[in-house]
């Protein structure tokens, strides 16, 4: 049963993921004024990805990276049936979310392994990035969770699951209808840019300089693993978010219509930003974070405690 | 005999044995070594078995009608417990002495030493009789000492702070037992039962106690003496007291004071839940920009503890099963951390960071369980640090209110940081490009291994099937401190999520295949359209995170604490000697002014004594 929840989630992510990165390259391609790929390249890329060579850096640690990839595919897969098994299925256990969060690191944790095993001093530099990334980004994402979670905690849904998160926010409101609710909104905007390590936060990667840096040494089905790892995570953050604070997704009547209206939005969001920034430097990335964007998501949270 | 006198005696005994063969007989007295811990070990577990039997007393001396001093054990849920982890530690220690230990001096006090700390530590887990855990606690801080000054020169300066620390805080002990003493007329630990810690000489007595478990354990601001002893202790010592049996005892002296003995006011558990949150954020902070593996983990191994006061601060039943599970944990994936540095020492010869790297292919198991142990204290599920740090999320959240939001927070964001900083680690040791001065690298022994090996499983263990320690070893101790009921359904299922996890590295697995990763080709790297050797493309691992530390408001505060402006030792002896100068300034010599004290003196007491 739960088997086949899991095989069910990661599939629905799987293909998701792979429909969303259309939607990116093809938003991305209109903003450029260009024509964009057709709807099935991303598993047209992947399928080549699983053709190609693997090729392994003579003076790597062959076993972690290797291994990496499919830890953070592992990871990725988890998080899958954790959050989707909860919207079609309904299966939480309490304090899900908080498995979610840890879940959903597992990717950005491969990445640095596999870079650092690589032996390629490009993938190294990119791989402090991304750990220096996911300490920047993290502060302030975890403050508007759990500012989420309290809020409501106090309105009476204390056992903090998806499912009860989900409920609340159909009862009283979306907790997004709030001073303290639209900041976190932004945060969350904010953070999940930087988890996925898209423009302006992409500095692990950066094409330009680093090569692109933690992946830069991969080829074939590794490097399609990963790429699979990050779809997985394009789909599943924006829902993340509509779960926490936009009161989650139904699959009944004409709120699917709602549900995927949510979802659209939040993406072309993501690509929107995407396209219109420029790239900042790990140490300015560090300072907005830990500086302006944690003094919001504080301020979030005073507010809420005052109930606004 | 009474079955609880056997653990205490047997490692006592044991140690004088060690201590009188002659220096010939080095093969026998690692025999007697090891043979008394594991003895040591199963006593302790048939202890454990047991339902606590009643307790045993030995009346000892009288001083006056009103102090009886007499020698009371009892074994309840949770000394069994810790006494059974405890020895469990000391058997794997021992083993992993046979190899480490090789070849260097004092070896036979050395084993004398640990024998003899198995038995104090038994018997402060086990006294009924606040003065008797005293005298228990002592004798450890007396054997911890002579114990880092096994190391060597290095060692004596952290070996002379850690004494004078941990005196410090016996001495504070000391005092809030006759404080005890004075309110209650007693000093059995069993007659102290959930008082409520009201007026002023009562929260005195158990702020002196708390300061002696904080000590102890390492909480902020009482740590610095463990990182000073990593710097020239044997590994093995780090691995055996700070990393396990020091935090097993100082969280048992806290659980004991704060669960059974005093009810705690809101204020003093608001009072532990600050404590925990900044020890766990101030720690890691520090180790962040650690270059030497030792400090590094020394500095983890007091972040962990915040943690634990955090989980016990909560005062919920989840919280105080996390605090306490979370104690256990710490000290397997702790204790491994050390011993896999220890590992790398002998055979690199250092722990310096910078010197050392790529060592994964030539100490394949090292890497392994230290990648496990790395995993397990970062709280990466499905290990067995998620499944106590996640219990203590829980206990923070049950709660409630926007004042708990802040602890959690921290909670939360210390595992990444420490994640951070394990990165780091793995990274400059095993991974990374090997310095030709370490070409020849053997792997460890089988003594060294097994130790290693054995924690590790533990590691997953304990975090796949959680709830075996949950229910059996923690759960009889959360029960019987009267906290209220664990409800365990509803909670995170380990077992399920690691079924998941290998599932999807199953399914990577088979895509690989597809892929036929098999047939994988080697290749130079190319950087810049060049190729390079390994050496000249080496990338240091200790401008990892320099960014952090020269990020604006942090760069003054990493700078005040390399000077010390955070360590209490450090301050007490700056001001300190002020006050000590001060004093000596008035002691000029001059017959008039010691004179004009007098009367000074003299009228104060007249003052008081009349007014009285």
């Amino acid at each position: 049963m739960a088997i086949g929840y899991f095989f069910l989630s990661v599939g629905v992510v799987v293909a998701l993921g792979l429909v969303t990165s259309w939607i990116d390259r093809k938003v991305t391609a209109l903003v450029q004024a260009r024509v964009g790929p057709p709807w099935y390249q991303p598993v047209a890329d992947i399928v080549k990805l699983l053709g190609k060579e693997t090729l392994v850096p003579e003076n790597s640690r062959s076993m972690g990276f290797l291994l990496a990839p499919l830890l953070g595919f592992a990871g990725a897969c988890a998080a899958a049936a954790v959050l989707i098994g909860n919207l079609i299925g309904g299966n939480g256990f309490v304090g899900d979310i908080i498995v979610l969060i840890y879940l959903m690191t597992i990717p950005a944790i491969a990445l640095i392994i596999g870079a650092c095993a690589s032996g390629s001093p490009v993938s190294v530099v990119g791989a402090t990035r991304e750990m220096k990334m996911l300490l920047s980004y993290e502060l302030p994402l975890l403050i508007v969770v759990v500012t989420a979670l309290i809020r409501a905690g106090t309105g009476g849904a204390a056992d903090f699951r998806i499912g009860s998160l989900i409920a609340f926010q159909q009862e009283s409101g979306w907790l997004v209808w709030s001073v303290s609710g639209i900041i976190g909104f932004v945060v969350l905007v904010l953070t999940t840019q930087a988890k996925l390590g898209l423009v302006p936060f992409d500095a692990p990667e950066a094409e330009q300089e680093l090569m692109g840096g933690v992946i830069s040494e991969y080829s074939g089905p590794p490097l399609a693993l990963f790429k699979l790892t990050k779809y997985m995570l394009l789909c599943m953050l924006p829902i993340f978010t509509g779960v926490l604070l936009l009161g989650g997704f139904s699959f009944t009547g004409w709120s699917i219509l709602w549900s995927i209206l949510k979802y659209v939005v939040l993406i072309v969001l993501i690509v929107l930003i995407r396209n219109t920034n420029p790239r900042l430097r790990i140490d300015q990335i560090m300072k907005l974070f830990w500086g302006p964007v944690t003094a919001l998501a504080i301020a979030g949270l005073v507010l809420a405690a005052f109930g606004l | 005999m009474n079955e609880m006198l056997w653990p205490i005696l047997i490692p006592a005994f044991a140690g004088l044995v060690v201590m009188i063969l002659p220096a010939g007989l080095h093969k026998l007295r690692q025999a007697v070594a090891l043979i008394a811990a594991v003895l040591t070990c199963v006593l302790a577990a048939m202890l454990f078995s047991k339902e606590g039997g009643p307790p045993y007393v030995l009346p000892w001396f009288q001083i006056t009608q009103t102090f009886d001093f007499e020698i009371a054990l009892r074994a309840d849920a949770l000394s069994r417990f810790i006494v059974l982890a405890a020895n469990v530690f000391g058997v794997l220690v021992v083993l992993y002495s046979l190899s480490y230990m090789k070849g260097r001096e004092r070896l036979r006090e050395y084993y004398a030493y640990l024998m003899w700390t198995l038995a104090a530590a038994n018997l402060a887990l086990l006294a009924d009789n606040l003065l008797l855990l005293l005298i228990g606690w002592e004798v450890l801080t007396v054997l911890l000492f002579l114990l880092i000054t096994i190391g060597g020169g290095a060692a004596r300066e952290g070996a002379g702070k850690t004494f004078v620390m941990i005196g410090a805080s016996d001495c504070a002990m000391l005092l809030g037992i006759v404080f005890l003493w004075q309110i209650k007329d007693t000093l059995t630990l069993s007659s102290f039962s959930h008082e409520t810690v009201d007026g002023g000489i009562m929260v005195i007595a158990y702020v002196l106690l708390l300061v002696g478990a904080l000590t102890k354990a390492g909480a902020m601001p009482f740590h610095s003496w463990i990182p000073k002893a990593a710097e020239g202790a044997p590994v093995s010592v780090m691995a055996f007291l700070p990393a396990a049996l020091d935090k097993l005892l100082g969280i048992y002296l806290l659980a004991r004071i704060s669960l059974f003995m005093f009810e705690l006011s809101l204020g003093l558990r608001l009072a532990l839940l600050i404590i925990g949150a900044a020890t766990v954020i101030l720690a890691v902070m520090a180790a962040l920009v650690q270059h030497n593996l030792k400090k590094l983990l020394s500095f983890h191994a007091v972040s962990q503890v915040g943690y634990m006061v955090l989980g016990i601060g909560t005062g919920v039943p989840v919280g105080i099963l996390g605090g306490l599970f979370h104690m256990l944990n710490h000290a397997v994936y702790k204790c491994c951390l050390f011993l896999c540095a220890g590992a790398v020492e002998k055979r690199a010869g250092t722990t310096e960071m910078e010197k050392l790297g790529g060592l994964a292919r030539a100490m394949p198991l090292t890497f392994i369980g230290f990648l496990i142990a790395s995993f397990a204290i970062s709280g990466v599920p499905p290990f067995n640090g998620f499944v106590s740090k996640w219990l203590i999320y829980q206990g923070l959240l049950e709660v409630g209110g926007y004042t708990s939001a802040i602890f959690l927070v921290a909670a939360l964001f210390g595992s990444a940081l420490t994640l951070a900083s394990f990165v780091k680690a793995i990274y400059s040791v095993f991974l990374g490009q090997r310095p030709p001065e370490l070409a020849n690298t053997r792997p460890a022994g089988f003594a060294m291994a097994t130790p290693i090996a054995f924690l590790a499983l533990i590691c997953v263990l304990f975090g796949v099937f959680a709830r075996v320690p949950i229910q059996y070893l923690i759960g009889p101790a959360v029960a019987e401190s009267g906290a209220g009921e664990i409800r365990l359904a509803g909670l995170w299922e380990p077992g399920l999520a690691t079924l998941l996890l290998l599932l999807s590295v199953a399914v990577g697995l088979v895509i690989y295949w597809l892929g036929s990763v098999g047939k994988a080709r080697r290749t130079s790297i190319f950087v810049g359209g060049e190729v390079h050797d390994a050496e000249e493309i080496r990338v240091p691992a200790t401008g990892f995170y320099e960014t952090i530390r020269t990020a604006g408001p942090l760069e003054a505060l990493y700078r005040e604490a390399a000077e010390g402006a955070y360590d209490i030792y450090v301050l007490a002896s700056r001001y300190g000697s002020n006050i000590v100068g001060m004093l000596r300034a008035l002691h000029n010599g001059v017959l008039s002014s010691y004179l004009a004290f007098c009367v000074v003196g003299l009228l104060i007491l007249m003052f008081v004594l009349l007014k009285i």
